[in-house]
């Protein structure tokens, strides 16, 4: 029996401007489908392998990141334990990509925070008005508070503060300002007016969202400060990488195709998932992973490796039929996995091996 | 105990029961019961049951299955994370906003408990603690919720933390005596972690204690200002083991703030993933052991504070030990919170030693810089918040560990870097089931799992020389808790997602755990 099962509500995140400040009411809407993911292409490659087994669907739906972020996010899961084969991670990030761009100031789902953090009644920013708020902030505000609102010597950390955080479209700023505050121009803060005071929290609200886990920032700064020859000698040498792999075959323009993050994150973790430059991916083969097996009483068979575990293993061979065994100490099973010298390599690298090899093959262009 | 309880119209199997937890349960091992997180207090979560045994589990029964999407539709987001506690027949477990109570014997559901939620990060709920005849349990929203365990109607609902500042509550909280010991979470904004403590009638808050040492104080100068200690951090994200002999709680805390970014916090960062031990009464503080010093990589040091008595050195000792997600496995006095040994259990290529604490030194070179730093364990950790085991038949602490590597990026190169400032990207992972030595740290033997990632499950430890922990191919495995060899399994429809109880009703003995949004109970039926 459900004992209480209330319809549970969220307020609206966008109000008229003028409304807001005099009246400082959210309006309530019923909530819709407020956690679950959009129709789209994906879709439910997303709900099962995103929305399973660690967390539901709800933690990926309304949240907004660009490509290169949701790329970020699915290799980090991947790294977590998400299953899928590259194929699937491609329409993966494709479908949050599409479905899910970083948000622009309209009603979301959920708090602003990374996993949706915060409050559902958080106020939502409107990046236009957030844009005419920061002209009133440069005018009166910057010179204590600081170009990202940190604070300093002179002036109070907004992204920390209390009226800002209890703030909802100037409801607790507007008092504040009433009451007089400090103001570049000298003029006294109550001059300020209503709409200015509303786009003045529109700004610092986006300030504080800048500093999630989802803000512009998040994203690595350089990482070409190697020594390309030192990585090509690696390369050629201690590394073993062209035991495998060549600068005019395989890797050829490879530095063109890829941006330098990718190409740091693809040759440590050679199965993550990674766009390339200036569009979406096209059809990249999979990674064979094959197994033989050698029953006592029988000959080897070899295949693609469909399932391994402590008890059983599985495979399809080149004709595509499939074969299980159950595995006893009598049982040979060897993998083969091309992947394996990259796993190895990890225990070996140094950071400056890793920088250098960046730049190294930043360089086959 | 009061008799007016006796519950008529809910349909409890055979017996009679009284929807009410026996305080004379909490200091005994779990056998009837499973009445608390861990399974009592010790964190053990070792079952002294022995009709499941290594020489029978192979015959193991499906009991039931209890799918809280009934006929498929995926109306509850999530996994089921939260270890479910049983008391007299009953078992009671969660996700975010929910709380189920289902028959023990039968997994039929008695009830169902429905939270309306106004915010919060829904990651995921630890599960509920019992007093008398009342359930608690935190909401994503920042409210500790109390509930009658018979009906699930709700008694009271306090608020323990704020949404605007990106807080939000996912522990199962610990009923020690009178006391209702409640964690909080989050890690977006820079904001300090607390845990405090309620009355299980009234649910009035009866103390808060900050994570933050106190100003002036010796451990307040591992912070370059009040300020950067004030935002630093700390959240309590789990359950604290407690013994009453000594009168004390034991937790740890979580990452400093912000998180990946450290300039701005010089220091040690006390006590920000510590192992924090607090009288319970008043929320004193006893003693702290930081397992992450300065901590650059997100490793809480959250895993359970697993309370051993045991031997070290001829010597009967009252011990703690952890295995902490940055890859160490540390015993310490727990009277005293002094190190015993500091070892690593999983690759962890970060520190440059041990300072005269037994506490890792972190290398400056490992942590995250503007073009990367390639660091063991990733961000996902060495051992995450699944719960380990301890069985006092082996000596060995069993743990479910993952070696990885990531990337660790510094994205904002500020003067005062806030919230994380930088992150971890791609990654490689491996994983393995340990029985490590407390005496010596050393891991005794390590049973290596098939396939990439690390996983989620929990462990549990019985006296029938069995170890139950989940793979990274969906299957739940028994294996000989001395050996390390696999005795018997099933495969499941999704990786493991808690961490198995077990308790024996009517001579037949169960072991439930979950995957996603399913409860599994597997049987030895008495005969």
């Amino acid at each position: 029996m459900t004992v209480s099962k209330h319809m549970a509500t969220r307020w609206t995140h966008v109000l008229p401007l003028a409304l807001a400040v005099a009246v400082g009411l959210p309006l309530s809407l019923p909530a819709q489908s407020r956690r679950s993911l959009p129709e789209g292409p994906g879709r439910e490659i997303v709900q099962r392998v995103c929305g399973s087994t660690c967390h539901g669907a709800e933690l990926v739906a309304g949240k907004g990141y660009t490509r290169d972020s949701w790329g970020a996010v699915v290799n980090s899961m991947v790294s977590r334990g998400a299953k899928a084969s590259d194929t699937e991670l491609t329409e993966i990030v494709n479908y949050l990509a599409t479905n899910l761009p970083p948000k622009t100031g309209a009603a979301g789902a959920g708090g602003a925070g990374f996993l949706g953090g915060g409050s559902d009644e958080a106020q939502m920013v409107d990046v236009a008005a957030a844009e005419r708020g920061r002209t009133v902030y440069i005018a009166e505000c910057i010179t204590c508070h600081g170009v990202k609102a940190r604070g300093g010597p002179r002036g109070a950390d907004l992204i920390r503060s209390m009226i800002v955080l209890k703030d909802r479209y100037g409801s607790m700023l507007g008092a504040f300002l009433k009451a007089g505050h400090p103001m570049q121009s000298g003029k006294p803060s109550s001059s300020l007016t209503g709409p200015q005071i509303v786009e003045l929290s529109h700004f610092l609200h986006e300030k504080v969202g800048d500093t999630l886990r989802n803000g512009p920032y998040s994203k690595p700064i350089n990482v070409l400060t190697g020594n390309a020859k030192d990585g090509a000698a690696y390369f050629n040498g201690a590394g073993g990488c062209n035991q495998c792999h060549s600068v005019t075959g395989d890797l050829a323009g490879v530095g063109e195709k890829y941006d330098p993050v990718s190409l740091q994150q693809k040759f440590l973790f050679p199965r993550t998932f990674a766009t390339p430059r200036g569009g979406t991916r096209g059809h990249v083969p999979p990674v064979v992973v094959t197994v033989t097996v050698t029953p006592a009483s029988g000959p080897s068979v070899t295949g693609v490796l469909s399932h391994l575990d402590d008890f059983n293993v599985s495979l399809r061979d080149s004709e595509g039929n499939y074969f299980t065994w159950k595995r006893t100490p009598s049982l040979q099973v060897v993998k083969h996995d091309p992947l394996a010298m990259h796993e190895k390599l990890l225990d070996q690298y140094t950071d400056k091996n890793m920088h250098d090899i960046v730049a190294y093959l930043e360089t086959l262009k | 105990m009061n008799t007016r309880l006796i519950v008529g119209c809910l349909a409890l199997s055979t017996t009679a029961a009284l929807a009410q937890l026996d305080p004379a349960k909490l200091a005994q091992a779990p056998t009837d019961s499973w009445p608390t997180h861990n399974g009592d207090f010790s964190g053990r979560r070792f079952s002294p049951l022995t009709n499941i045994n290594s020489n029978n589990v192979s015959s193991l029964s499906l009991a039931w299955v209890h799918r809280v999407n009934a006929q498929g539709n995926a109306i509850f987001g999530g996994a089921i994370k939260a270890s479910p506690v049983v008391i007299d027949g009953v078992m009671y477990f969660t996700i975010p906003d929910h709380v189920w109570a289902v028959d023990a014997r039968t997994g039929h559901e008695i009830w169902h408990y429905t939270w309306p939620s106004h915010g919060g990060i829904h990651i995921g709920n630890r599960g509920v603690s019992a007093y008398g005849r009342w359930l608690y349990f935190e909401t994503p929203d920042c409210n500790l919720v109390s509930l009658n365990m018979k009906d699930g109607k709700e008694r009271w609902h306090k608020q323990i933390c704020d949404l605007d500042q990106m807080y939000f509550a996912s522990a199962a909280p610990l009923v020690v005596g009178n006391h209702v010991v409640a964690g909080v979470s989050g890690d977006d904004l820079d904001i300090p972690g607390y845990i405090e403590s309620h009355d299980p009638e009234t649910g009035d808050r009866q103390w808060r204690w900050y994570v933050y040492p106190e100003e002036g104080s010796e451990a307040a100068k591992s912070w370059p200002s009040v300020d950067a200690m004030k935002h630093g951090g700390g959240m309590t994200w789990s359950t604290p083991t407690y013994d009453p002999a000594l009168n004390l709680i034991y937790f740890g805390t979580g990452n400093p703030q912000p998180v990946i970014a450290g300039k701005g916090r010089e220091g040690n960062n006390l006590y920000t993933e510590s192992i924090v031990a607090l009288n319970p009464d008043n929320g004193k503080f006893r003693w702290a052991f930081q397992s992450s010093p300065h901590d650059t990589h997100d490793w809480d040091a959250i895993q359970t504070p697993v309370l051993i008595d045991g031997t070290i050195d001829g010597k009967p000792r009252k011990l703690l030990a952890q295995a902490a997600r940055n890859g160490y496995f540390f015993v310490i006095d727990r009277e005293t919170g002094k190190n015993i040994s500091s070892t690593k259990f999983a690759r962890a290529n970060w520190s440059e030693g041990l300072d005269k604490l037994g506490q890792p030194i972190p290398n400056p070179a490992k942590m995250p810089q503007p073009d990367g730093a390639l660091v063991s364990p990733n961000q996902a950790g060495a051992a995450n918040w699944p719960q380990p085991s301890f069985s006092p038949k082996t000596g060995l602490f069993y743990i479910n560990a993952t070696n990885a590597y990531s990337v660790y990026y510094i994205y904002d190169n500020d003067e005062k870097p806030e919230g994380w400032g930088g992150n971890d990207r791609g990654g490689y992972s491996e994983s393995m089931l340990e029985g490590i030595d407390y005496q010596t740290g050393k891991v005794k033997w390590s049973h290596k799992w098939e396939g990439p990632g690390g996983p989620r499950s929990g462990v549990l430890a019985t006296a029938g020389n069995i170890v139950f922990a989940g793979d990274m191919q969906n299957n739940f495995v028994a294996l000989n808790s001395t050996t390390g060899e696999p005795l018997w399994h099933v495969g499941l429809n999704s990786g493991i997602t808690n961490a198995p109880i077990s308790y024996e009703l009517d001579g037949t003995q169960y072991v439930v755990l979950a995957c996603g949004d399913t409860v599994y109970a597997f049987a030895m039926f008495a005969k």
